[in-house]
């Protein structure tokens, strides 16, 4: 970790405006998902139909107690934002890590060894590919049930593909080196060569593409719970305040553009984080960009 | 044109297996839910003897693998039995969504290549220039909202504060729906109803700029880099030399190229935008295919959603094909000589 940090990667991945953006974005609504319960001036599930569909506290006729005003039964429409940020942040942890793992683990073995475990792989990935990647969610949340944890495995299910595709060509071509063939020579055993040799040269793709699928499984997050499957009732996620807000479109935009704006934000953090680190850590491209 | 059918030959064989596969999957996959399929279509005050008849008509009582194999030869005689809520046939209920489904997607589609394409051009016409970095952040703010949240935006803007567009259905209740083939625009043009057809035009416009407009960025950035990649090629430099204009050398000469490797991401891309149009179809109410597969997932309508996923999937090979085929079109080095 401290040779990281004194190597001249670490300047440019520090220094470059998309992490920092991305970075300061994501590090936001991360706070925001951990400390809802402290931020939260209401109780997300709190009706008070006294004070339905309130304008946010700017306009006329809003209330200061409700900085983004309420929806259609009368609920915080702030305090549902922050809860809603722990399901997609939770969503967007639990499912990237999971298909990061399995696509990432099948990449290394496929693209090491090769032969029949390799093409294997590769038909399995075909037929999930042949799905596209809502419809098979739709189909796998049919089977599995609904819950935030199975919207999670959903996610994990289909996208570990994502990882597997591009990871599993990097290492053909890692495995080509000569640092490779000198460790084979040592004696290394399989298992020693792919993590030791052939993980840190991969590792700068996974971590872009995980910051990348985290952006992905919000938007998946967002998708099934505004069909109603992905969390309970009582439970406050922005795919839901959507789904709600969509009855009442000729009352007030608000409801509808303020968890919109929060997806895309989401989403834009972990897209500029994505982005700025393929550049940065990819020391190839980043010498072509000249940095 | 032979070196196409080949080609069209080859991955309709490669297809096979795969849907094998995919058919294998959703049936496992939907007999593996904690629902019982025949709990929905018994009535309340049946005795065992008569569930335990229906339960024998139905063939639920053989295994499952047999149970698979009477699906698969129904299935591919394009029998895919009776929907549980709908109690019609499930062919049927393709048969009536699926040409408005592709209609959207294939106008979305259009939109998605104009936009891509057009946009990938402007922004490797912007390099090097204070514009870039705009445009940039621009392209990545378009990918970072999907497109049923667009389509959202769009009903706001376009739909509900404008007033300029309809934003509900497929064509305005005052006019009835002329039935040829199941595609409105070509069976108003059928009927020469052109008030028809303009009207349903004006219902796809929304849904399909919503569509078009997200699945456009990574079209764009693309074309962006592999006309980078081409720009390096001494053939370009050497077009210059021969006097030839900028204009000219970036459209003749280097979209050639650079083209390739952007229609194999169009593949791909296309083919997740035709299930992006379930999202689209539920928020603007669109009768298609996507509402249909969204009910039936609702009510555990399992004969609905193994048809209308393999339904999807077929779509999605098919899009592929038709990539692959214009690919070879478009690429003299794969010609067989």
């Amino acid at each position: 970790m401290a040779r990281f940090f004194a190597s001249p990667g670490a300047g440019r991945v520090l220094t470059s405006p998309h992490v920092i953006a991305g970075g300061l974005i994501v590090a936001a609504v991360f706070l925001c998902a951990l400390f809802a319960p402290w931020l939260a001036p209401h109780d997300p599930e709190d009706q008070n139909l006294i004070v339905r569909l309130l304008p946010p506290a700017w306009m006329a006729g809003g209330d200061p107690a409700y900085l983004f005003g309420t929806d259609g039964l009368g609920r915080c429409v702030l305090s549902r934002l922050l809860y809603g940020a722990r399901v997609a942040s939770y969503v967007a942890i639990v499912a990237s890590f999971g298909a990061m793992l399995l696509g990432g683990v099948l990449a290394h073995i496929a693209g090491y060894f090769g032969g029949r475990t390799d093409w294997l792989i590769g038909r399995m990935v075909d037929v999930l590919m042949s799905f596209p990647p809502v419809i098979l969610s739709l189909i796998l949340i049919t089977a599995l049930g609904v819950g935030v944890n199975k919207v999670a495995l959903a996610i994990v299910l289909v996208d570990w593909t994502r990882f597997y595709r591009v990871l599993r060509s990097e290492v053909l071509t890692v495995v080509q080196r000569d640092y490779v063939a000198a460790a084979r020579l040592l004696g290394y055993s399989s298992s020693q060569i792919i993590w030791r040799e052939v993980l840190p040269a991969t590792t700068p793709l996974l971590i872009t593409l995980l910051s990348l699928e985290m952006g992905i499984a919000v938007v998946v997050e967002t998708i099934l719970s505004f069909i109603g499957l992905s969390v309970e009732a009582n439970v406050s996620a922005w795919g839901v305040m959507i789904a709600d807000a969509r009855n009442y479109v000729h009352q007030t935009a608000w409801n509808l553009v303020l968890p919109i704006l929060a997806v895309f934000l989401t989403v834009l953090g972990f897209n500029l984080l994505g982005d700025g680190l393929r550049r940065t850590l990819d020391p190839r491209l980043a010498l072509r960009v000249g940095r | 044109m032979s070196d196409v059918v080949r080609v069209l030959g080859q991955r309709f064989i490669a297809a096979v297996p795969i849907l094998l596969v995919v058919s294998m999957l959703l049936f496992a996959v939907l007999r593996m839910i904690p629902v019982d399929p025949l709990a929905l279509s018994v009535p309340p005050n049946a005795t065992i003897e008569e569930i335990d008849k229906i339960r024998h008509d139905m063939g639920f009582d053989r295994p499952i693998a047999v149970q698979y194999v009477v699906w698969l030869q129904n299935t591919v005689h394009l029998d895919f039995g009776r929907s549980i809520q709908h109690r019609d046939s499930v062919a049927g209920l393709i048969a009536e969504t699926l040409p408005a489904t592709i209609e959207l997607a294939l106008f979305a589609i259009v939109i998605a290549s104009a936009l891509g394409l057009a946009g990938g051009l402007y922004l490797f016409h912007l390099r090097g220039r204070p514009g870039e970095v705009v445009a940039d952040l621009a392209s990545t703010a378009i990918m970072s909202l999907p497109e049923f949240l667009w389509g959202l935006l769009f009903i706001l803007l376009f739909g509900v504060a404008l007033d300029w567009l309809p934003f509900i259905g497929r064509l305005s209740p005052a006019f009835s729906r002329p039935v040829h083939s199941g595609f409105l625009l070509i069976d108003a043009l059928i009927d020469r109803r052109f008030d028809i057809f303009f009207d349903a035009l004006k219902h796809m416009i929304l849904p399909a700029f919503a569509l078009g407009l997200s699945f456009s960025p990574p079209i764009m950035r693309v074309l962006r880099s592999s006309l980078h990649d081409v720009y390096a090629e001494d053939y370009i430099q050497q077009a210059r030399l021969r006097g030839i204009g900028e204009w000219r050398i970036l459209v003749r000469h280097a979209t050639k190229n650079a083209i390739l490797p952007t229609l194999t991401l169009m593949g791909v891309q296309f083919s997740f935008l035709f299930g992006g149009t379930l999202l689209i179809e539920v928020i603007y109410s669109y009768p298609g295919m996507g509402n249909l597969m969204v009910e039936a997932v609702r009510n555990a309508d399992l004969p609905v959603t193994q048809a209308v996923g393999l339904v999807y999937c077929i779509a999605v090979l098919f899009i592929n094909a038709v990539v692959d085929a214009i690919y070879l079109v478009l690429n003299p080095k794969l010609r067989r000589r």
